[in-house]
């Protein structure tokens, strides 16, 4: 933290650096609409723009130089921001070489490139929020998508809190348990059993809680979804019809696609970076065995893979699992086996069928918690849930195998710090209330 | 200037600070109410217990004199808590009362440089501007100067004691209160409040029937508080348990109302830890009994001290109350059961090192800090004399971290967080309490009573002996096998302890029972121990990022304004601390972070 300077005006992309249709960089810092006016193609409207509101215009590469991007620019004035300081918040089109030559541009106006959580730093810097506050809102402003929107903004709202409230509060309760038999001389209180049970159950909640992660990220930051399969089988056409665009080439030669394609999209409301890929088949063509290479790869990496299978030419077909779907293509041409996945790109026929299943298998997960939808998203967050359940399994092994009590203490104490760390610190005098309101001691 | 440095009232706080004070060279005077109740053991005729023994530990490491008086009085000795574990097992001795208060005069007469007057003082004098201390006024007309003034006053400013409807102006029962000073204090400004404590009633021995009570003995071996010496010679003698009962309560719940404290004449807030009986009847109803230890005062004595029953209840409830149980119900009482009250001085007004943010070069330590307890007042009283004897050094003071001393967890709490009740020290407020134990005081501690001038070179050099041993020991361990481990890898299972290993090597029997022992926690408990290591040395980078005193938050821009409030006030000496006062935030941390770490400049 220390090697930050507060005094410059920074930058950031906002957005995941990937070609995408839109994407926002940030500008912070004191001065900062003054110096981007000028490459702006209206001046007068940006620097007169009042806080929190959009102004659309054209970025130029330097005062009067050419043309950038067309964008929207949201303005904050100083107090006001996410940052609390004078910020600029450009919407641009998302191609990775425009992005590039934005950025290099702001950085010859004399912007800083901010460093990693360097916004966050600033807006704690100026008391605007707690910690899971400043995170909650820079998932807000980089989230992809409406679903991820909501949940970060039901994190401010605290039902993250309130559910780490809960195991916080019985776990204060136990460790005021264990303190009290520290604190006072063994023959000055009552026999004591460990709560076992208790704590199992504690450990238990936070552990639950620190598996909604893995989903927490999917919205985050888009789930990678593989379509694979034969040559021909027509993993190209679905492609385009889930992005509704042409973007890949299809055509009735076998090998058409020879290197992997990706774009992203949404999939009922699921941010998804969708792969097609070169079909699968022995190849003496070298580039099309290195696209081969290459799909294998990313079928490793997938989040979900889309194995489409010709229903005239049923070759090898990998098992099924809950990452993999065998889809049967062409419904409209051959008849699919009974109780598979059918579709017909043609037609239209099985496709909403398809689409559901896709956001079934990227959602798996939600249920697990309840009616409530309480996700983690942070990694921050996830470590220090992971860490408090992991330390109280540790604690629980030492019950097991009768080691002192000050020791167990102290995995107690750590994940009590870590939950303290989420949503407010736990003092020693904290403890001692618990213990003075709820046992009988002192002589 | 009379004297260089001047204490005022000789209880466990003043005989730490006038000790170290002319220990380290300086001329002083300890001017106390009664040259006769020096060292008086107002309360339980015990010290240690569990972080009290290991501040005991801690005084004696730094240079001051709480352990030998202990050792040399006492009549029983335990380890406690030894099966809950390393951190939290803590030395207790009963003391003979009378043995200890007159070795403590005897060592304070004994003291070069150190001169005693009886007295009272009742004002403090200031030079013009108000400023700074330049001596005291006492009751019968001195005035005496000084260049630094330590102030320990106990339960004794203003003090007033309650039995039922009767109350009388004393600091303990017929000890007269010290008047006059809490006045001409809250005149010049301080921040006084109020505080209660009580004792129980003393019954005499040979009125008691021991065979109805549970019978208590000490632990077979004695082990010094002190770092000085390997052994000390005592008589032991035993301590016994008894219960209340449905009579015993009933009689208390009948009379509830005529308790000062319910009845509200009592306005000082009490100890939550250590409630009357009256307290944990009324709080805790649903229990049919409470347990009473029974302990003896002192060998030439028949007075016992009924651990457990402190009241302040009129005379005649007492009595009944006590008669109600079992083994006393023939017990003669010897002195009543009572409440005090008496002023404190928020410590929340006292930079880290003791010294007052309101009068330069005055120190305050002990009771009058709004502690509660022996232990807690000695550590305060060594800590004051230190630092009053840097400052007229003009060096730096002496500020023990959290990880260093429950001492240093003591100031650190007091002055950052203040308290509302009378403060006693529990384990479970250090953070880091694997590595204050009390084996290892005079590893953390004992060079540095040496820097600042209290501990000799004889026992600096006891320490690197110490060290030495225990070096050889891990050695002997890492050598030698026990079963098909190594005797060090043994001994990190849970079922195995130095014992079994002192079977099969037999040279370790040539090493002291502690090297031995502090090699066996080091072993066993070495991941515990790394891990705190590890917080410790985060812990330590907030700490050692330093703030000027005079560092001007009102030129810090981006602060709220609670947090900005609170800093002014309490004028914290590192971020670390900041970070503890409440209600500063987490963002005001981090601006001060980015500001201390620019050389402390305001921005
Ligand atoms: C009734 C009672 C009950 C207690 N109960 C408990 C308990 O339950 N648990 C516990 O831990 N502790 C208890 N204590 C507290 C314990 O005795 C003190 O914490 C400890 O003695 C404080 O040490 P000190 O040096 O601060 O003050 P003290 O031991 O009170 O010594 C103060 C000394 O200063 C002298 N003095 C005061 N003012 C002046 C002045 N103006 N001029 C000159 N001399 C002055 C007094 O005469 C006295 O000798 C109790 C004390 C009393 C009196
Ligand atoms: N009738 C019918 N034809 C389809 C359907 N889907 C794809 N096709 C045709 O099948 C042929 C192959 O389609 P592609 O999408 O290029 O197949 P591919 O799997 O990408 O092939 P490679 O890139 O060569 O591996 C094209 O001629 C498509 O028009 C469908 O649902 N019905
Ligand atoms: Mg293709």
């Amino acid at each position: 933290m220390e090697s930050y300077n507060r005094d410059d005006i920074i930058f950031a992309l906002a957005t995941p650096w990937a070609q995408s249709a839109l994407a926002v960089i940030r500008v912070s810092g004191e001065g900062c609409r003054q110096l981007l006016s000028t490459s702006f193609s209206r001046p007068k409207a940006l620097l007169e723009a009042k806080n929190a509101t959009v102004v659309h215009g054209y970025l130029t590469d330097g005062p009067k130089g050419p043309v950038l991007d067309e964008v929207v620019v949201a303005v904050y004035t100083q107090g006001h921001g996410y940052t609390a300081e004078e910020a600029l918040e450009f919407t641009c089109h998302g191609s990775l070489p425009g992005l590039r030559r934005i950025l290099s541009s702001f950085k010859r106006l004399g912007m800083r490139n901010a460093e990693g959580g360097e916004f966050t730093f600033r807006a704690f810097l100026h008391g605007r929020m707690d910690l899971t506050q400043a995170e909650a809102v820079q998932e807000l402003i980089a989230s992809q998508s409406e679903r991820s929107q909501a949940l970060a903004l039901s994190r401010l709202e605290g039902s993250l809190k309130q559910q780490i409230q809960a195991s916080k509060e019985k776990l204060l309760t136990l460790l005021a348990h264990v303190e009290v038999q520290l604190d006072y001389a063994e023959d000055e209180v009552d026999d004591f059993t460990f709560p076992r049970q208790e704590l199992e159950e504690i450990r238990q909640a936070l552990a639950l809680l620190s598996s909604t992660y893995a989903v927490g990220r999917l919205y985050g930051q888009g789930a990678r979804i593989v379509l694979a399969g034969a040559t021909n089988v027509g993993k190209s056409t679905l492609f385009n019809l889930l992005l509704k665009q042409d973007r890949s080439i299809v055509s009735d030669i076998k090998g058409t696609t020879r290197d992997y394609i990706e774009a992203d999209c949404l999939i009922e409301g699921i941010p998804v970076r969708l792969y097609d890929t070169a079909g699968l088949r022995e190849s003496l063509d070298t580039i099309e065995s290195a696209g081969i290479q290459k799909t294998e790869q990313l079928i490793g990496q997938a989040d979900l893979v889309i194995f489409l299978v010709d229903s005239s030419e049923v070759g090898h077909i990998p098992p099924k699992d809950e990452r993999t779907l065998i889809v049967y293509s062409k419904s409209d041409l051959f008849k699919a086996p009974e109780g598979e996945l059918a579709i017909s790109a043609q037609s239209g026929h099985g496709i909403r069928a398809l689409v559901a299943e896709i956001a079934k298998r990227l959602g798996a997960g939600f249920g697990s918690t309840g009616d409530e939808l309480v996700i983690i998203e942070s990694e921050r967050q996830h470590l220090l849930l992971s860490g408090a359940a992991q330390a109280l399994g540790r604690a629980l092994t030492l019950v097991d195998t009768d080691v002192p009590l000050d020791i167990v203490a102290v995995e107690l104490g750590e994940a009590m710090q870590n939950l303290g760390e989420l949503t407010g610190e736990v003092t020693p005098a904290d403890i001692l209330t618990k213990i003075f309101s709820g046992f009988c001691v002192g002589k | 200037m009379d004297y260089d440095a001047i204490v005022v009232g000789g209880g466990h706080a003043g005989i730490e600070a006038c000790l170290a004070l002319a220990r380290i060279g300086y001329k002083t005077l300890l001017i106390t109410q009664n040259l006769d109740s020096i060292g008086r053991l107002s309360c339980n005729p015990a010290i240690g217990g569990l972080s009290k023994g290991n501040i005991v530990r801690e005084v004696d490491a730094l240079g001051g004199e709480m352990a030998h008086l202990i050792d040399h009085s006492m009549i029983q000795y335990r380890i406690l808590n030894r099966r809950r574990g390393p951190a939290v097992q803590a030395p207790r001795a009963q003391a003979d009362k009378f043995t200890y208060a007159r070795l403590a005069k005897e060592t304070l007469e004994a003291q070069a440089k150190l001169a005693l007057f009886m007295d009272t003082v009742v004002d403090i004098l200031l030079d013009k501007e108000g400023k700074r201390i330049i001596g005291v006024k006492t009751e019968r007309g001195h005035s005496i100067s000084a260049r630094v003034v330590v102030l320990t006053t106990g339960t004794f400013m203003d003090g007033r004691i309650f039995i039922g409807e009767y109350d009388a102006p004393h600091g303990r029962l017929d000890e007269p209160a010290a008047i006059g000073l809490g006045d001409a204090l809250r005149k010049k400004g301080f921040p006084l409040g109020r505080m209660k404590t009580g004792t129980p009633a003393r019954v005499r021995s040979s009125s008691l029937d021991f065979s109805k009570m549970e019978i208590q003995d000490g632990d077979p071996i004695l082990m010094p508080f002190s770092f000085d010496y390997d052994s000390v010679e005592r008589p032991m003698l035993p301590c016994h348990i008894t219960w209340t009962n449905a009579k015993t309560h009933k009689i208390i719940q009948k009379n509830i109302h005529r308790s000062p404290l319910y009845g509200g004449k009592i306005v000082g807030l009490g100890p939550r830890y250590c409630p009357s009986i009256e307290d944990k009847v009324v709080r805790f109803p649903e229990r049919d009994h409470h347990q009473i230890f029974v302990e003896p005062e002192g060998i030439g004595t028949e007075e016992m001290y009924l651990n457990g029953v402190s009241s302040s209840l009129p005379e005649d409830v007492q009595w009944d109350f006590i008669h109600s149980i079992v083994g006393l119900e023939e017990a003669e009482v010897m002195r009543p059961g009572y409440a005090v009250e008496y002023d404190y001085i928020d410590p929340l007004n006292l930079y880290p090192s003791l010294e007052s943010m309101h009068v330069e070069n005055l120190f305050i330590a002990g009771q009058t800090n709004g502690t509660s307890g022996y232990e807690e007042a000695a550590c305060q009283g060594l800590l004051a004399g230190i630092n009053a004897a840097q400052k007229l050094k003009g060096e730096k003071p002496l500020i023990l971290a959290r990880n260093e001393a429950y001492t240093g967890v003591l100031i650190d709490d007091l002055v950052t967080l203040g308290t509302e009740e009378p403060y006693r020290m529990f384990t479970s407020r250090a953070e880091y309490r694997l590595n204050l134990r009390h084996d290892s005081c005079d590893q953390r501690l004992t060079q540095k009573g040496y820097d600042v001038g209290l501990q000799t070179e004889e026992n600096l050099m006891r320490l690197k002996a110490k060290l030495e041993k225990i070096e050889a020991v891990k050695d002997l361990l890492g050598k030698r096998r026990y079963g098909q481990k190594s005797a060090v890898e043994a001994l990190k299972m849970p079922e195995v302890t130095m014992e079994h290993l002192q079977e099969v090597i037999s040279e370790l029997s040539e090493f002291e029972e502690p090297i031995r022992y502090q090699v066996e926690l080091e072993v066993k408990y070495a991941g515990y121990i790394n891990r705190q290591d590890r917080q410790i040395s985060r812990f330590e980078k907030l700490e050692s990022l330093e703030i000027p005193l005079d560092f001007d938050y009102d030129a810090l821009d981006g602060l709220s304004t609670e947090s900005r409030e609170k800093l002014k006030k309490i004028r914290p000496h590192s971020v670390g601390q900041a970070t503890r006062i409440s209600g500063v935030r987490n963002g005001d941390i981090a601006i001060l972070i980015v500001h201390v770490d620019k050389g402390g400049r305001n921005a």
